[in-house]
């Protein structure tokens, strides 16, 4: 994962630029009446995808060693899932009563 | 020879072994410190887009006009994220003059931001959309996520501008070096990918 060779300023601004045209087509997603739990799945996968290029060059995590990467990355995403996990379960248990 | 790789020989005894990750033991804490906050957007964020499919009812009050003007916001932060990349290489060059130039375009961009973010939480406090208060008479559960999850982005982005200066200033006058820079700008862009998921999430979901 690590490069010795950085790209250069106009580099980033390609890659800016890029990531500008993937909020456009977001912004067109949303004009395209899709049902409001496809639409979040539809942006929340663009948004990753911006996010994975966002951490990969502009934080320059691909210029780093390795063992950074891993070290952080797979723990995040596993804290973050599993709040998808635990997070319907509070609603369920508002939901539980006591036997009188 | 950076810290990270400095070991201190005490005779011919090693004291200190080089850090695993090749970075500055700043840089780590900032890394570190970016997870947890990514955690604590993660869990709003969620909590949001759980509410936000599971709802019957939910207010949508963004024209296509606050629509562009979340665009706009979303060219100026990375805009901003490209003037940051661009402070760090002129650090790494030695460029002082530069590094003021580039943060201090940075520190614009980001006010610039926040004055329109703030824009746009004046308009619609002005339709009557409040933490807790939701014009249509449905329920206010828009406004209570709205506020407090671009509340705290805005925040972020509010400090951040503030600790761009005082980082800047500090580069000026010889306190900070290169990697205070770069650790810097590992927060700002931070806040900028985290702006990639408020806008679609916040703005985009609830377009009219």
């Amino acid at each position: 994962m690590s490069s010795n060779r950085e790209l250069t300023m106009s580099s980033y601004v390609g890659i800016g630029v890029g990531l500008m045209l993937i909020v456009c087509f977001e912004v067109i997603l949303t004009y395209q009446h899709m049902a409001p739990r496809t639409l979040l799945f539809a942006l929340l996968c663009l948004a990753c995808l911006e996010a994975y290029v966002g951490v990969m060059y502009l934080m320059h995590v691909r210029y780093e060693r390795p063992i950074l990467f891993w070290t952080i990355f797979p723990a995040t995403l596993f804290v973050l899932g599993f709040l998808c996990y635990l997070f319907p379960d509070a609603f369920r248990m508002l939901n539980m009563r006591l036997m009188k | 020879m950076s810290q990270s790789e400095l070991t201190i020989a005490a005779g011919h005894e090693v004291v200190m072994e080089a850090s695993p990750y090749g970075i500055e033991k700043k840089k780590l804490g900032m890394w570190v410190f970016i997870v947890s906050d990514a955690c604590t957007f993660g869990a709003f964020l969620f909590a949001y887009g759980y509410m936000r499919i599971g709802a019957p009812v939910w207010g949508t009050p963004f024209e296509f006009s606050s629509i562009l003007n979340g665009m706009i916001m979303t060219a100026v932060l990375l805009s901003s994220s490209l003037t940051m990349l661009a402070a760090v290489r002129a650090a790494q060059a030695g460029e002082r003059a530069s590094v003021s130039k580039w943060m201090g375009a940075t520190m614009l961009l980001g006010a610039v931001f926040a004055a329109l973010h703030l824009r746009e939480w004046f308009n619609l406090i002005g339709e009557g959309w409040r933490l807790f208060a939701n014009p249509t008479g449905g329920p206010a559960q828009f406004g209570a996520t709205f506020f407090s999850v671009t509340g705290l982005h805005l925040t972020h982005v509010v400090t951040g501008v503030i600790a761009l200066g005082f980082v800047a200033r500090g580069y000026n006058q010889g306190r900070y070096d290169q990697s205070h820079i770069e650790t810097a700008g590992l927060y700002w862009h931070f806040v900028d990918l985290v702006w990639m998921f408020v806008f679609p999430l916040m703005y985009l979901m609830n377009a009219h």
